[in-house]
């Protein structure tokens, strides 16, 4: 059987305010709940409500043969209850439909894998409770924030009970293998879905590109390419932001029809739509994908350097999770909360000063004008955030 | 009276002293104040405020008499400098010489017309500017009945030293800042040359302080007997303590973020601070070619939660900041004057600043290091962070220097000169 799974990554952080010196001691809000609102209910215009309401009309429409799968951050669920929005109640339509499949994830959208075992573990058991709470599913194939993947993150998410890994399929590891198999890990076994990087870019960055050769592209001739490429018995992953349906690319470029028109395509080229549980049911492990060193889905170099690679981002990020300790001595909810939003990794990517390409990506997502005003106020904010910590514990 | 910048036209410290000067001095002379740009609300008693930029037509009918051009052709090298206290000094290329002096030996007058425009005070043709205000000013001010020019910095000395050609009154020239301080220049620099012209010309040379006293002297080779410092002072101001929202003791540095101000020894200090006496907190207030090296040396050596940068700041931001501080440090490498320390002595903040500043001429209740001085600077500030008594005596001595720098006491020195000149 040949089979594809189509899947979308929908996420929205807490956005800081910007956080001068003279809030120290002053201020402790640090969301921006305004820009977090009009960012939240704009996408929802744009993106949520009408992509969401097109899988609809899709599932009901073939009955069971299209499929797909969401990966919903906590922290974009969190704010599309939190702003009273009917982002939710329009997610839990579309899951209704039994055509959906759920991943499991960190809550908040974090890199605690790589920095904290146990709040990485926290962090996916909480995302597991408020997944079943909304929609009554429990995730079984992990996807890990940004697709951030190694061996022993995989040891990890294999000791937590889950069947299988999304993640990137990166050339370096590939070594000329294709990404339309199912590998597993060199020391455990747990199967691994590799996303297409290619097929999947043409959707999320390329569709839009008129510099691009394959502009303007029709679902049919995306399908054709997914059919020539997809040999016997394989197995195709496409993972993109879900933005990518209305905002990245207005829905004047054509992406709603382009989707509408691609589950007829591609089920008439005899290709199932198979969610990844499903996908590593009807599909064996062939080969060993070794992630000795980390890997991720961010910039050309498909490793930690968009989070953590200049001096900025490395006291941040070492600076957040130094705190460990103390947050998890003092269990307050309260305290506990604003730390694990503060973890988010949109904080982190805001810092990098990457040129070229991949820094336009960068300074498109973030609030701030440069990496310097991003590290300075998220600084300052975790300076108020450990007074107010220090304060606390010593009462 | 000579000027560049006047408040509320200001970008610097320059503004400030020339209006805290000309202000003072009403009270002895008559003042016509000459500025490239002026605000039409500003009124001063005895003082006429001209601004170039107010003036619809000006006739330029002379011949320009200095040589400001030709002996500094061969050096013009480098590219267009932006800021003049940010870059070097050369002469950009393809500036316009103006028509009536390119005709060398002819004696026939032209005349022309034309308004004069600027914009920003600094950008890429403050050269341009520069010569256009000498020629213009000179025109302008030929048949005015005066007794003495008095100008300030290199911007308005080429329009010095013509006048002093035309009508044969006498100069003073008026340093603020050289060129030597802002960028280490002292040859193949048009700034460096008009600076050692002006005040070559000069009857007087008044320096802000003995230390630019010295730099005059050393490196412009001006004879000490023309070099008359006299020390900036300061507006009174009634400080304020706000109190701090957090127990950490807070130490500034103000000043822009550039060589000139040494901001990369406070950040090394504010390191070796924090690791004797954790209980600090650093604020690094300016911006500048050095913000984003600072900021990632400072994330470097994690110092982002007790290291802020606050960016540019105006006057209320700034007062509150002193009004919480425990201690100011001025680290830098070669400092005229240093008015911020003056006004961070004012609020009665413990001040240690390099022995390369003016200020630490009459700041006398202040700890004094060489800039590059780390070791000894680490001392001093723990020296006041450990000693409260100690603090409080520095306190109290920084408030009566502040209050002891006037600029009526700024006024009264320059008169003097004045008399000097006039009897002569």
């Amino acid at each position: 059987m040949r089979s594809i799974s189509l899947c979308f990554q929908v996420h929205q952080p807490y956005r800081m305010l910007p956080y001068t010196f003279f809030d120290l001691g002053n201020n402790h809000v640090y969301e921006d709940n305004r820009a977090n609102e009009t960012i939240l209910k704009k996408v929802a215009e744009n993106c949520y409500l009408p992509a969401n309401a097109l899988l609809l009309e899709l599932t009901q429409h073939f009955m069971g043969d299209f499929r797909c799968t969401f990966s919903l951050t906590g922290t974009f669920l969190e704010q599309s209850v939190e702003f009273n929005t009917p982002v939710l109640s329009s997610f839990q339509n579309v899951v209704r439909s039994n055509c959906i499949e759920i991943l499991s994830e960190t809550y908040y959208h974090s890199l605690s894998a790589f920095f904290h075992p146990e709040e990485f573990r926290r962090q996916i058991d909480l995302h597991r409770k408020y997944i079943h709470k909304y929609f009554g599913l429990t995730p079984s194939i992990f996807r890990n924030t940004e697709l951030i993947h190694n061996n022993a993150i995989a040891e990890q998410v294999k000791g937590l009970g889950l069947k299988g890994i999304l993640t990137e399929g990166v050339a370096t590891l590939l070594k000329g293998r294709n990404n339309q198999k199912l590998y597993t890990p060199s020391q455990t076994e747990i199967p691994l879905l590799l996303r297409h990087c290619t097929y999947s870019d043409d959707i999320a960055f390329r569709f839009s590109d008129k510099q691009w050769k394959g502009y303007p592209l029709s679902a049919t001739t995306f399908a054709e390419w997914i059919d020539h490429s997809l040999k016997k018995n394989e197995h195709l992953t496409l993972y993109i932001d879900y933005e990518t349906l209305g905002e990245h690319h207005s829905s004047a470029t054509g992406i709603f029809e382009f989707i509408k028109e691609l589950p007829k395509e591609i089920l008439s080229r005899k290709i199932h739509f198979l969610n990844p549980s499903e996908a590593i049911e009807s599909h064996d492990i062939q080969d060993v994908y070794d992630a000795h060193h980390t890997i991720s889905w961010a910039d050309s170099e498909k490793d930690l350097s968009a989070w953590y690679m200049n001096s900025m981002q490395r006291e941040a990020l070492e600076k957040i999770y130094s705190l460990t300790p103390l947050i998890y001595k003092i269990k307050n909810r309260a305290f506990l909360e604003t730390w694990s939003r503060l973890q988010t990794s949109d904080h982190f990517y805001y810092m990098s000063t990457k040129g070229l390409a991949d820094g336009k990506v960068h300074q498109y997502f973030s609030p701030f004008p440069t990496p310097y005003d991003a590290y300075i106020h998220y600084m300052n904010i975790v300076a108020d955030f450990e007074l107010e910590l220090k304060k606390y514990s010593i009462l | 009276m000579l000027g560049w910048e006047f408040p509320p036209i200001v970008s610097g410290g320059l503004g400030v002293a020339t209006l805290g000067i000309t202000k003072a001095l009403t009270k002895y002379v008559q003042q016509q104040v000459v500025l490239p740009k002026s605000d039409p609300g500003i009124r001063l008693p005895n003082t006429q405020v001209i601004g170039l930029n107010e003036r619809t037509q000006i006739r330029v009918r002379d011949q320009f008499q200095t040589d400001y051009y030709q002996g500094y052709e061969t050096s013009f090298s480098s590219a267009p400098s932006i800021d003049p206290y940010a870059t070097n000094g050369s002469l950009p290329i393809g500036i316009k010489k103006p028509s009536t002096w390119s005709t060398g030996s002819s004696t026939k007058k032209k005349e022309w017309y034309h308004p004069f425009e600027i914009d920003a005070l600094y950008d890429h043709q403050t050269h341009q500017k520069v010569i256009d205000y000498a020629f213009q000013t000179a025109d302008l001010v030929q048949d005015w009945n005066f007794d003495i020019i008095h100008a300030h910095d290199w911007m308005t000395l080429l329009a010095g030293v013509e006048i002093k050609h035309r009508t044969g009154k006498p100069l003073v020239v008026h340093i603020h800042s050289l060129e030597y301080d802002r960028t280490g220049a002292t040859e193949n620099n048009w700034i460096f040359a008009i600076e050692k012209l002006g005040m070559e010309v000069a009857d007087y040379v008044v320096p802000v302080s003995h230390y630019t006293a010295s730099i005059a002297h050393e490196t412009y080779q001006i004879p000490i007997h023309k070099l008359r410092p006299v020390h900036n002072g300061i507006d009174f101001k009634i400080p304020f303590k706000e109190p701090k929202q957090f127990p950490e003791k807070l130490i500034l540095f103000i000043g822009r973020l550039t060589h000139q101000k040494g901001p990369e020894y406070f950040l090394e200090v504010a390191d070796r601070v924090l690791q004797q006496y954790p209980n600090t907190r650093f604020v690094m207030a300016g911006t500048g070619d050095q913000f984003q090296p600072l900021i990632e040396t400072g994330a470097y050596k994690h110092m982002g939660t007790k290291l802020h940068f606050t960016g540019f700041l105006d006057r209320s931001k700034i007062n509150s900041l002193l009004s919480m501080a425990d201690v100011y440090v001025m680290p830098s490498v070669s400092e005229p004057f240093g008015l911020s320390a003056l006004e961070a002595a004012q609020f009665g903040v413990p001040c240690i600043v390099s022995k390369q500043s003016g200020v630490s001429e009459i700041l006398t209740g202040a700890l004094t290091v060489d800039y590059w001085d780390v070791k000894s600077m680490v001392q001093s500030i723990l020296l006041v962070l450990r000693d409260e008594h100690f603090a409080a005596t520095m306190a109290d001595n920084a408030r009566q220097d502040a209050a002891l720098s006037t600029w009526e006491r700024t006024a009264a020195q320059l008169f003097d000169l004045y008399k000097t000149l006039v009897v002569r």
